[in-house]
């Protein structure tokens, strides 16, 4: 049996999606599939946690959730009526350069729902009552995920160390305080600035007719005015970094120490995006992993090594996370990190390694084609985060294409210490 | 607040619903006793074709198998699968798999050890191959046995930090004690130090063999195709002569009112979770039971109407009902901050008694039984998601017609069956709190009467009262 096939052999339909633009500025995807009898409808929103008003750090993302708080027509939770009651589901996440809602619904209740996001956009209308209730609910998100998540804290502390100027080193879920201090004013500013269709990209996935779905969009979302001016962008560009900076943090609820690497890279649109993703892969993905091999396996200094390369609409981090095993100095897994850098920088990975790497990036990626809403997801992130929906039917070959070479280069070029941020992050 | 479109509009109604295409399995069973179940892709005009295929080998005999002095022993037999076989070591196994772009995992739960595969149809075969290397001639090389124990050890320890996981773990050994769903199936560092290679062989040896197993095969391939490529694989499968394991009853002691704190103070926040030993998965009384717990769960259900929505004290709550082949749990969760315990614990409590005071009717029974039927649909929307809804039917004994039977089993339900269920089950109730005592420890105290607190330092799931000796 061989151990190896070609990912050149993994063929996948494209999405065909159709895409317009209404008068008004929405952008419009609609990929139809007639598998199962359901809809996935995502409106995702050209804004995120680093679009958070000065002095209001998680505004974008407790703004998400007044979302759900009625409107002219509606009451508070109507979007949960319509779906969950139904069978549905919906949801919502805040990203650092996107806010995106999401139904899934039988089929039979998409012009309900297209009319429920179109009303939201249009007529939003919270009051004081809720507006507090829910910013409680938003710290009570903060205190489960940030602190009584075991590294929860961490994930903020690597955006606010690795940048400097550049708002990303809010991050999303932002500052209890700032959000205390929010008032319902700022929520009628930040819907009025952000939550127009012009900033908004539409998806439709799954059973439906596209004539009669184009009809009831231009029906419910063609009528959302398009506001004059313009809509306020992040300019601020976070400077070269041309020194390591190194941070050591101690707190509560650590299990076991743990090390983070943070290195600056370009954002998702760049050429050097797939070869990032590949390094990634090469890494972190599965057991045959660089990182599982020699971290976890091999040295046994970890217990578990992570590396992900967070591709975002502006320029993001690539980062290596190691928690270290029971009793090991801190001091070991950066030993055992620093040699596989080392090694991508000295020597290119041999011909095998690059095959199954490309063979394991094209089967997940596969994978996550399986729901309907998976692909609407993928469709409004490429949309918002690289302006072109469509790169997702060029990843696959963008990923053939990384070479070896391609491979060493981007890791001499970014992988680098300084580049890079450190944290070590301790048990009290 | 900002302009209107048309004031008071009232959302479009529904058109006709389009008809949902369910999976037909179909079953044989091979002459070494093995059970093989088939099931097809959906197939409509106009759909992407997902080129995957995926595999599920279900044995029975888990962590209820196991004594309480070898917790873990199931759990650490089956993650050994994977480690190593009589051709490959583990680091070959990795590269096969990954090399495959395959997913090659295994574990056990209570009552059963599962080895499961999937990958892209053009390399399913390979795949097939090493799932079937991994469960039959796995070597237990000691070198991955020291490795996967000290593993499973450092992991114990990072579930252990997060109060909503330990509160689950203690919520066990509250409500089974000694009996066999008491233990954590992960074990505990005590009794996985005491594991040695001749307790695992011998576990593999008892309980993976053909006339134990199922197996379920499905998505893109045809059951012919599926029940030839199983004959291929595993027909040379032999079952020993020596008689069946059987299954071990589950004893649970009586259900009983108290709170057991578990005095965290580095917790972030307090997880709450209350409940009592429940029903088996083959009860008659199930489909009453997953409606009783859709009216409590859900953003729209009970328990999270009443913690967050109206009362802002959590980010979430809900309830979960565990139906095994015995009676499983039936919890509701939370998680608060440390001082809103009390309060927090009186409402879940009383949303828990509410529901055989105040049965659902009417729109309140319809759109809690339409987030099962959602629920269900979307279960079986992938290949991976209709291999587990067919292995956990097959392991707990019930029919595989139960795919077609089971929503309209949920529709039959009314307010009187709900009523029943919950008048028989929320009553009793176990509370399990875990974190900064300090704070709520004295509230709690005068407000119920039966409440014990153990230390974080005290606590072992290794015992049945969970505290240590």
């Amino acid at each position: 049996m061989t151990s190896t096939v070609s990912g050149a052999a993994i063929a996948v339909a494209p999405i065909d999606f159709t895409d317009r633009t209404l008068p008004n500025g929405l952008r419009v995807l609609l990929v139809e599939d007639h598998r199962v009898p359901s809809v996935a409808i995502n409106v995702g929103y050209r804004v995120g946690g680093k679009d958070d008003p000065p002095g209001r750090s998680g505004f974008a993302h407790l703004f998400e959730h007044l979302m759900f708080k009625g409107t002219k027509n509606t009451r508070p939770e109507t979007i949960d009526r319509l779906t969950e009651d139904i069978g549905g589901l919906n949801n919502a996440f805040t990203a650092d350069d996107i806010t995106n809602y999401y139904e899934v619904v039988p089929s039979n209740y998409l012009e309900t729902l297209l009319w429920a996001e179109a009303d939201r956009l249009g007529s939003l209308a919270v009051t004081e009552e809720h507006f507090h209730t829910e910013r409680d609910v938003v710290i009570g998100e903060y205190d489960q995920r940030v602190l009584a998540e075991p590294y929860g804290m961490l994930d903020e502390l690597v955006n606010r160390e690795s940048f400097v100027v550049h708002p990303y080193r809010r991050g999303v879920i932002g500052d209890p305080e700032n959000l205390r201090a929010a008032t319902l004013d700022d929520v009628v500013a930040f819907h009025r600035t952000f939550y127009r269709p012009d900033n908004a990209v539409l998806v439709v996935v799954g059973d439906f007719d596209p004539a009669q779905t184009n009809a009831w969009i231009e029906k419910y979302f063609g009528r959302v005015p398009k506001p004059a001016g313009p809509i306020p962008r992040v300019a601020a560009v976070e400077p070269a970094q041309t020194a390591e900076r190194t941070y050591t943090y101690r707190a509560a609820n650590v299990p076991l120490p743990a090390l983070e690497y943070a290195y600056h890279i370009p954002e998702w649109r760049h050429p050097d995006a797939a070869a990032l993703d590949i390094v990634e892969t090469l890494l972190g993905m599965g057991k045959s992993s660089r990182l599982y091999q020699s971290l976890v396996y091999r040295r046994r200094v970890a217990t578990s090594a992570q590396a992900s390369a967070d591709l975002r609409e502006q320029p993001g981090l690539f980062s290596l996370r190691a928690i270290a095993s029971a009793g090991m100095p801190i001091k070991a897994v950066r030993e055992a990190l620093d040699a596989e850098i080392t090694r991508l920088h000295a020597e290119l990975p041999d011909a095998a390694e690059m095959e199954r790497v490309r063979t394991q990036i094209a089967s997940s990626f596969v994978r996550s084609r399986q729901t309907y809403n998976n692909i609407a997801v993928a469709l409004v992130r490429s949309a918002i985060e690289r302006d072109d929906p469509g790169a997702l039917n060029s990843d696959l070959d963008r990923y053939r294409a990384v070479t070896d070479a391609d491979v060493q280069r981007v890791c001499r070029r970014y992988l680098t210490a300084e580049n890079r941020t450190t944290i070590e992050y301790l048990p009290l | 607040m900002s302009e209107t479109i048309a004031p008071l509009e009232k959302p479009p109604s529904p058109g006709a619903p389009h008809r949902a295409e369910l999976p037909l399995p179909v079953e044989r069973t091979l002459p070494n006793g093995l059970r093989v179940i088939a099931f097809p892709q959906r197939s409509a005009p106009k759909a992407y074709a997902v080129p995957i295929i995926a595999a599920q080998l279900i044995l029975r005999g888990g962590a209820s198998a196991e004594s309480e002095a070898e917790a873990g022993l199931a759990n650490l037999t089956t993650t050994l699968l994977t480690q190593g076989t009589r051709k490959r070591s583990a680091v070959e196994i990795a590269q096969a798999v990954d090399g495959l772009g395959a997913r090659l995992d295994a574990s056990s739960g209570f009552d059963a050890s599962t080895a499961s595969v999937t990958a892209l149809t053009h390399v399913f075969e390979q795949a097939f191959a090493l799932l079937d290397e991994i469960v039959r001639e796995p070597s237990f090389p000691s070198a991955e046995v020291e490795r996967v124990r000290a593993k499973t050890i450092g992991d114990l320890a990072l579930s252990y930090s997060n109060p909503s996981a330990l509160a689950r773990f203690v919520a066990q050994r509250v409500a089974y004690a000694s009996a066999p769903y008491g233990h954590p199936v992960a074990g505990t560092a005590e009794t996985l130090a005491t594991l040695d290679r001749e307790r695992i062989v011998a576990f593999h040896q008892r309980f993976f063999r053909p006339d134990n197993a199922t197996l379920i095969v499905g998505g893109d391939c045809l059951p012919d195709e599926a029940f030839a490529l199983a004959e291929r694989q595993f027909g040379s499968w032999r079952a020993p002569a020596t008689p069946l394991p059987v299954a071990t009853p589950v004893s649970a002691p009586p259900p009983q009112s108290r709170v057991v704190i578990v005095d965290k103070p580095d917790a972030g926040r307090t997880a709450i979770v209350a409940g009592r030993v429940g029903i088996a998965r083959r009860s008659p009384d199930y489909p009453a039971g997953v409606v009783a717990t859709a009216v409590l769960s859900g953003y729209s259900g009970r328990l999270n109407q009443e913690v967050r929505v109206k009362r802002g004290l959590s980010y979430g709550a809900g309830a979960q009902l565990i139906a095994r082949r015995e009676p499983g749990l039936v919890i509701a969760s939370t998680l608060v901050d440390h001082t809103k315990v009390s309060e927090a614990v009186n409402v879940v409590l009383d949303t828990l008694h509410g529901v055989a005071r105040t049965p659902p009717e009417g729109a309140e029974l319809v759109t809690r039984k339409a987030t099962i039927s959602g629920g269900f649909s979307r279960s079986i929307e992938t290949i991976d998601g209709i291999a587990g809804v067919l292995g956990e039917l097959a392991l707990y004994g019930v029919p595989l017609t139960e795919l077609g039977d089971y929503l309209p089993e949920i529709e039959a339900v009314d307010a009187a069956m709900v009523q029943r269920f919950a008048a028989a089950t929320f009553d009793e109730l176990f509370v399990v709190l875990v974190g900064d005592a300090r704070i709520f420890g004295s509230a709690i105290a005068a407000a119920y009467p039966n409440v014990t607190t153990i230390p974080v330092a005290q606590l072992d799931l290794g015992q049945p009262d969970a505290v240590r000796r």
